[in-house]
């Protein structure tokens, strides 16, 4: 396969045909006056098909030809007046002074229909589109300071949900285009950018309280030009075993060929800070709450042991052996210590251009991003290349090139108690102070001293990453278009932690702990395609694509760890006492054949079908490839006579397909076989280990892709000359061999083996609506409002699987994913102060058969409102986002009401201070004791809330200078701008931000633990083109 | 022209018959299933594996051990997790994590071990003896009784599975066997393997020899109250002094941080920087970079102190700057403590029990004494046999205070509910994991879960 890559390399410049003469239509004279032409696009100088010739005066009308020529036999005399009309394009009236070789130049119109959507290798008209792909134009999106284009997408795309679930610069977003498809293997969409199939899998392996960083925040987003979501089969098909979650193409800066060299400068300083955190309880609260802990323990308390360890309160005076009355006690606060103002700033210098047969884009950034809690940051220096370079008529190449280094100074903030920055300022009591009496940094309840934390973090990430993509492009037969192209995605990640003697990590005996660990992912692929596109005549047009794909993906890396430091000089591994070591190395290779043939009827009817054939290495002897074919077809009524003339209906159109596509991401390369490792050394004496062997996983040769069947149903109208335009769209998904780790009974010596066993369903709408309100020469202001709804439900899964330590989360049949397993507290007795619980199955006990799902992560609607502004020189911009249904588990305020039960070893939070006291009390914080399950019952329902939102996700004001002034200076364009982002949320929920999430395993959304809120951010900026 | 553009056109086609190649990639860091035990050192390997199992996190690394002596009445947990909670009260959920790993990582155990026993016979290879192949064997026998000693005195009854698992549905409809069906499945794997097994030359407690297995049968007996089996068998243990010897002082077989595999322990699971001991840092403080979630209780630390009950015991406790008590056990770092499975003071309580509830009070109290002597403490005058019965269940609480015996010792003593408050038998077994009956049809939840 790869001498086959390579010679079709070698071999290229020869499969160039042979020029062929251009033919034209000289017009035949006649007895009568002849008129003969063209019609072509102003712009492209293509000629245009079946464009209508109307001489004024007259009933004469004539259309072009395929070639876009027209020929008249008239007994009109010049001068005449043709009316020239073509769907999409200007009417044009022009004087006509000759017979012979009248060309007539249309103006293509400005709307949304013509705009060029981006597709599955290649580019489609939206009025031709059959499929439904929501597109974005990178400069809607710009402002909002975050590290990765996807997080700028929130509100901006219909049946796009997108979460950023942490306020730490560089980490991964929750992404889903209508809705999650499975269970195992990934629910990302597949992102391609410039025809590279980036990997957006981290590639971290340290651990920073159950995070991970996004590698998409490598992407420069001020280097994009747009993004297309595809959405639907007809869409996502042409990419088979890895269309199912969507796909994200991405499209980024060209030059112009002929256009003047222009010089693009930005600059944005920002400051963000949390807009809300935790109320927190102070010392002598706290101390009051134990003491009642205590008191009402005591009163309960059956047994001797019970009595005695409950019988002194431990908030009593000094002198009595006690730590002190409440009232002595101090508050310190913690929060404050961690969070700051951040600073934040953006450069972006780019150049573009072009010759008559080359174009360049040159663009280099410099992004730092510091994060709200200290002492973290991410920057991103970024140099992109693009260019194009035409060697004749029929052959053009190309390349496509980011370099990038993104930085990390990276911390844990999330689960766990060592290291944890956020659990330590948060979670540690209030009371306790921070140093010891003798001056040294004060530890407590297994967490690290907040000071020390921020003073001695030493943990930090380089990324260097390359995507790039050669091209070569030759015309071979007139409407035949061959393209090879080869890609590469290269990403070198380097990790490294220290934590000295003063960390508990790192603290005697360990005396020093270092890791460092440098993984390499790199995907290459072959591309050719073959495009054939014809317009039979002015009514027929038909267009065949056909290609293949080779791809491989390796990913290795090695680690080593050290202990045992000299001091807290020597942070290197070499240094240290004991060292181990590790090296992985996994690989998988695809290799595709794809294609689609595309037929229209008159503008008036659309068909399309796609097909690819995937083979992956990644499954089983018995099932390497898999098929996943589409169908659409697509009705414009527009075009139909009773419409043609209704003026205020400017396009209407029906769209329908179906398709098969399939999902074999983010599953182990090696999932299919059955495998021994070699990780099991044990010693034969005394004498240290020797080499061990074990068994790793049960083999299924029968394992292959999920299967993602898809329905859509699609409807477009534009109103009022396209001032108005609606897309609606209803669709079902189905998905059916979920890759499953099913649970196997543990008397097999396993727990789980990867099988095809579950089925998941996705239905949904969306609706997007955009309105040009006003539009004049001084004034205009367009909205545009997207909302999509997803019902999703496990509709097979044999064993319900549980998720996340204390299983919070559940997959079980009939739910949605994202659930949570809780027990229901239905309230607190008046009376007595205890909570009570919903007993399911009404054994008179609360046992495990009385959890029941109730709730879940996944919102059923989510959206977007922007409205655009301008006046004169000035321009706003608001972008509100909205999220409803969606439930989030706040594990903080879990650990934070404990009662008095973790007594020294929690924080307790401002709200536990609403407990039952008194009989006739009427609140939800039960009484507080040690016994009965008013504390001991975890996985309680009252830590469940509604995580609904709306967001003022971004505001954004400029001002572009006069052109006067600016020319005076030489410059083309001056703008001035002041943005905010996440202004202001509406929200019932109690935590500091809904939109969160503590880990980064996919199963799990809306679970807050430790993790910073998103910033709220203002900036200022300036943009400069010369 | 044309003839380049039929070349590609043919090299598109070979690129499709080599594409069956190109989609074959093969692991490098693991390898296929059958090709596994082949020859005298793969076998030795994946016998290897098999102890890697035994004292992997979820068997003897920490979480069976932390049932043994949670249960008890020694230990109190400082963190915040109520499933680890729930074995100090007695209220297990069948939902407990901790139990799931446990059950899992003893069945992972038996499968290895599994696959030796059904290999090795058969294998041919010139340099593997008979003696090879029957130590390698009988080693896995030993691990394998080990395995189901343990499932039963933790579970009751359990599934017994003797195959090794070649696919996801080759253990499917097995229902458990009875308490004494399992028990006397141990008895057969013991049997074989004390007869496979050779005497060891040297001592060399990290392997089992056939002096391992011996020791295994007296407790084995001790459990199912054979008493005179298991004294000859502690007998024969105790008996070779040059391999196994009470250490003096207590601390010597666990301090300094060199003393492993020292004379005291019969059997006990090595460790290194590589595979760690995940007990240490449940043990420590934060000072020493644990985390001290598990605790010595009130309780134990002032009769560790006690020099009358203690003696030089309270070795196995430290206190902490703050004044905390801490087990210190466990305490190496890298965390490379041994698991102690048997040690011979085990053998000297076990033939000392044996004894009284024989009848032999003077020679069971020498049993006794022998191990109050080396924790310098004056010997015991317990006359009766209930008095000495007393006096061994309390010898061996703080003798084992921060080993896996206190809880399995007062359930098969039947004292569980005179000393713990534990009246409901139910409870004297953990239930089965909630996961496991929901993944195995053939399984049943033991009563009162």
């Amino acid at each position: 396969m790869k001498n086959y890559v390579g010679l079709a390399l070698l071999l290229l410049p020869f499969l160039l045909p042979a020029q062929e003469p251009a033919t034209g239509t000289p017009a035949t004279a006649q007895d009568n006056v002849s008129l003969s032409g063209h019609v072509i696009d102003e712009k492209s100088k293509l000629p245009l098909a079946g464009a209508t010739i109307h001489i004024k005066g007259t009933t004469h009308e004539v259309q072009t030809d395929a070639k876009g020529a027209f020929q008249f036999v008239t007994g009109q005399k010049i001068p005449v007046v043709f009316i020239v009309s073509y769907v999409g394009y200007e009417t044009s009236e022009t004087s006509i002074n000759r017979y012979n070789d009248i060309v007539v130049s249309l103006h293509e119109a400005s709307t949304q229909l013509n705009d060029v959507v981006v597709v599955g290798y290649g580019t489609q008209k939206r009025k031709a589109l059959i499929s439904a792909v929501s597109s974005v134009t990178a400069k809607d999106i710009k402002g909002i300071p975050v590290a990765g284009f996807n997080e700028q997408l929130q509100g901006k795309a219909a049946g796009l949900q997108v979460n950023s679930n942490t306020g730490i610069p560089g980490d991964g977003a929750f992404v889903r285009v209508r809705g999650a498809t499975s269970i195992n293997a990934s629910n990302d969409p597949l992102y391609i950018i410039d025809g590279v199939f980036v990997n957006n899998s981290s590639l971290q392996t340290v651990n920073t309280g159950g995070r991970a960083t996004s590698p998409i925040a490598d992407i420069n987003p001020a280097d994009i030009e747009n993004i297309e979501v595809l959405k639907d089969a007809s869409a996502t098909a042409i990419y088979g075993a890895r269309g199912a979650n969507g796909v994200v193409i991405i499209t980024t800066k060209r030059g112009d060929y002929n256009g003047k060299a222009r010089v693009n400068a930005g600059v944005s300083q920002g400051w963000a800070s949390a807009a809300r955190l935790w109320d927190l309880t102070t010392g002598p609260q706290h101390a009051t709450l134990v003491n009642e802990f205590y008191g009402n323990s005591y009163k309960d308390a059956v047994t001797a042991a019970d009595k005695a360890k409950y019988q002194l309160a431990p908030f009593r005076p000094a002198s009595a052996g006690g730590r002190g009355l409440p009232e002595e006690q101090q508050t310190y606060d913690r929060l404050h210590e961690l969070f700051r103002q951040a600073h934040i700033q953006d450069y972006n210098l780019s150049v573009a251009g072009g010759s008559k047969t080359s174009r360049y884009y040159i663009g280099g950034s410099y992004t730092n991003q510091e994060a709200i809690v200290k002492p973290l940051y991410f920057n991103r220096a970024s140099l992109k290349i693009n260019a194009d370079h035409k060697l004749s008529d029929k052959f053009q190449l190309g390349v496509s090139n980011s370099f990038t280094r993104s930085f990390r100074n990276q911390g844990r903030t999330g689960d766990g108690p060592a290291g944890g920055m956020l659990q330590s300022a948060l979670h540690t009591p209030t009371y306790l102070p921070e140093v010891n009496a003798d001056g040294t940094p004060a530890r407590w309840a297994g967490f690290d001293n907040l000071q020390v934390l921020i003073n001695n973090y030493n943990v930090h990430t380089t990324s260097l990453r390359y995507i790039g993509n050669l091209y070569a492009e030759a015309k071979l037969f007139r409407n035949l278009t061959f393209r090879g192209s080869w890609s590469l995605d290269y990403n070198n990640y380097n990790e490294s932690e220290y934590w000295n003697d003063q960390t508990q990590l790192g603290a005697a005996p360990t005396n020093g702990l270092a890791t460092s660990a440098i993984t390499q992912n790199t995907t290459w692929i072959n591309e050719q395609t073959l495009n054939y596109r014809n317009n039979i005549d002015s009514r027929h047009s038909f267009g065949v694509l056909l290609g293949n794909s080779v791809q491989g993906n390796t990913t290795s890396s090695t680690s080593a760890q050290g202990s045992g430091f000299p001091n807290n000089a020597f942070t290197l591994i070499s240094a240290a006492a004991t060292r181990t070591s590790s090296q992985a190395w996994t690989k998988a290779t695809l290799a595709s054949f794809f294609s689609r043939v595309d037929y229209s009827y008159a503008n008036k009817y659309f068909a399309e079908f796609s097909i690819r054939a995937d083979g992956s290495s990644r499954f089983g002897t018995n099932n390497k490839f898999g098929y996943f074919p589409s169908v659409g077809a697509g009705w414009r009524l527009k075009e139909e006579g009773f419409l043609k003339n209704v003026a205020s209906i400017s396009d209407l159109k029906l769209r329908a397909s179906i398709g098969v596509t399939g999902n074999q991401n983010g599953i182990s390369n090696f999932a299919s076989l059955g495998t021994w490792t070699g990780g099991a050394g044990y010693p034969d004496n005394a004498s240290g280990d020797k080499a061990g062997i074990a068994p790793q996983q049960l083999a299924n040769p029968n394992l292959r892709w999920e299967k993602t069947r898809q329905v859509n149903a699609g409807l477009d109208v534009a109103l009022f000359k396209n001032r108005l335009t609606l897309e609606f769209n209803l669709y079902s998904k189905y998905t059916t061999d979920n890759l499953l780790q099913l649970p196997v009974p543990g008397i097999t010596g396993f727990s789980t083996y990867y099988s095809n066993a579950g089925e998941i369903s996705n239905r949904g709408f969306e609706l997007s609506i955009s309105s040009t309100n006003i539009k004049n020469n001084n004034f205009s202001w367009q909205t545009s409002f997207n909302i999509s709804g997803n019902r999703n439900r496990i509709e097979k899964l044999a064993t319900p699987i549980t998720q996340y330590n204390r299983d919070w989360v559940r997959l079980q049949q009939g739910y949605s994913l994202y659930s949570f397993w809780l027990y229901k507290q239905l309230g607190v007795d008046p009376q007595t102060g205890n909570d009570i619980f919903e007993d399911v199955n009404k054994d008179g006990q609360i046992t495990v058969a009385d959890r029941q799902i109730l709730g879940n992560a996944a919102p059923s609607l989510f959206g977007g409102l922007t409205n655009n502004i301008t006046y004169r020189d000035f321009d706003l911009g608001v972008l509100i986002s909205f999220q409803s249904g969606n439930d989030v588990y706040n594990l903080n305020k879990f650990f934070g009401e404990g009662g008095g039960t973790r007594d020294a070893n929690r924080v307790l939070f401002a709200d536990q201070l609403n407990r039952w006291q008194k009989p006739g009390d009427i609140t939800d914080v039960p009484r507080l004791t040690a016994f009965g399950n008013n504390y001991t019952l975890e996985q309680n329902s009252r830590f469940l809330e509604d995580g609904s939102f709306v967001k003022l996700r971004s505001v954004t004001l400029g001002y572009t200078l006069p052109r006067r002034l600016t020319n005076r200076v030489k410059l083309e364009t001056v703008r001035l701008y002041c943005s905010g982002t996440n202004l202001f949320t509406l929200t019932h929920y109690t935590g500091p931000d809904p939109e969160v999430n503590v880990t980064s395993l996919q199963n799990i959304q809306g679970l807050d633990l430790g993790t910073p809120p998103q910033p709220r951010v203002v900036q200022v900026g300036i943009n400069v083109t010369l | 022209m044309k003839y380049i553009r039929f070349l590609y056109f043919f090299l598109l086609l070979a690129g499709f018959s080599s594409c069956k190649k190109f989609l074959e990639v093969v692991p490098q860091d693991s390898i296929p299933d059958d090709l596994t035990i082949v020859d005298k050192a793969s076998a030795q390997t994946a016998l290897r594996g098999v102890y890697r199992a035994l004292s992997a996190d979820n068997y003897y690394g920490s979480s069976f051990p932390s049932v043994g002596y949670l249960q008890g009445d020694n230990i109190q947990w400082t963190g915040s997790q109520s499933i680890v909670q729930q074995f100090i009260d007695h209220k297990v959920k069948a939902d407990n994590a901790t139990v799931a790993g446990i059950w899992s990582g003893i069945y992972a155990t038996i499968n290895r071990a599994n696959y030796v026993i059904d290999r090795v016979p058969p294998l041919v290879d010139a340099t593997l003896t008979d003696a090879d192949r029957a130590q390698l064997t009988g080693e896995a026998y030993f691990i394998r009784a080990l395995a189901y000693f343990d499932l039963a005195r933790t579970w009751g009854g359990v599934q017994i599975v003797l195959t090794p698992t070649l696919s996801a549905t080759d253990k499917t409809n097995i229902k458990r066997s009875t308490v004494q069906e399992t028990y006397a499945q141990v008895l057969a794997d013991l049997t074989k393997a004390a007869s496979l097994l050779t005497l060891p030359n040297a001592q060399n407690p990290v392997r089992a020899n056939r002096e391992t297995a011996w020791a295994l049968l007296a407790r084995f007996y001790l459990y199912n109250g054979n008493w005179a089996e298991a004294e000859n068998y502690a007998s024969k243990v105790i008996g070779n002094t040059s391999n196994y010897q009470l250490l003096k002082p207590y601390s010597s077989f666990f301090q300094p941080s060199s003393a492993v595999a020292t004379k005291e322990s019969v059997f006990e699971l090595a460790y290194s920087s590589t595979y760690t001991n995940g007990h240490r840092n449940q043990w420590q403080p934060p000072a020493n970079g644990g985390t001290r979630q598990i605790a010595p209780n009130d309780a134990l630390v002032s009769l560790l102190n006690d020099p009358l009950s203690g003696g030089n015991r309270n070795a196995l406790i430290a206190k902490t700057a703050a004044g905390l008590w801490y087990g210190n056990l466990y305490y190496r770092s890298p965390a490379t403590d041994p698991a102690y499975v048997l040690r011979i003071a085990e053998l000297y309580l076990i033939r000392a029990e044996a004894r009284a509830q024989q009848g032999k009070i003077a020679e069971g109290l020498a049993d006794l004494n022998a191990v109050r002597d080396r924790a310098v403490l004056a010997a015991s005058t317990a006359a009766s046999k209930e008095a000495l019965l007393l006096a061994i269940e309390n010898e061996r609480r703080l003798e084992f205070a921060l080993e896996p015996h206190r809880w399995f010792d007062l359930v098969r003593t039947g004292r569980a509910g005179a000393v713990l408050g534990v009246t409901d038998a139910n409870k004297y077994v953990l239930p089965i994991p909630a996961a496991e009956l929901l993944a195995d049809k053939a399984l049943t939840q033991n009563p009162g879960y």
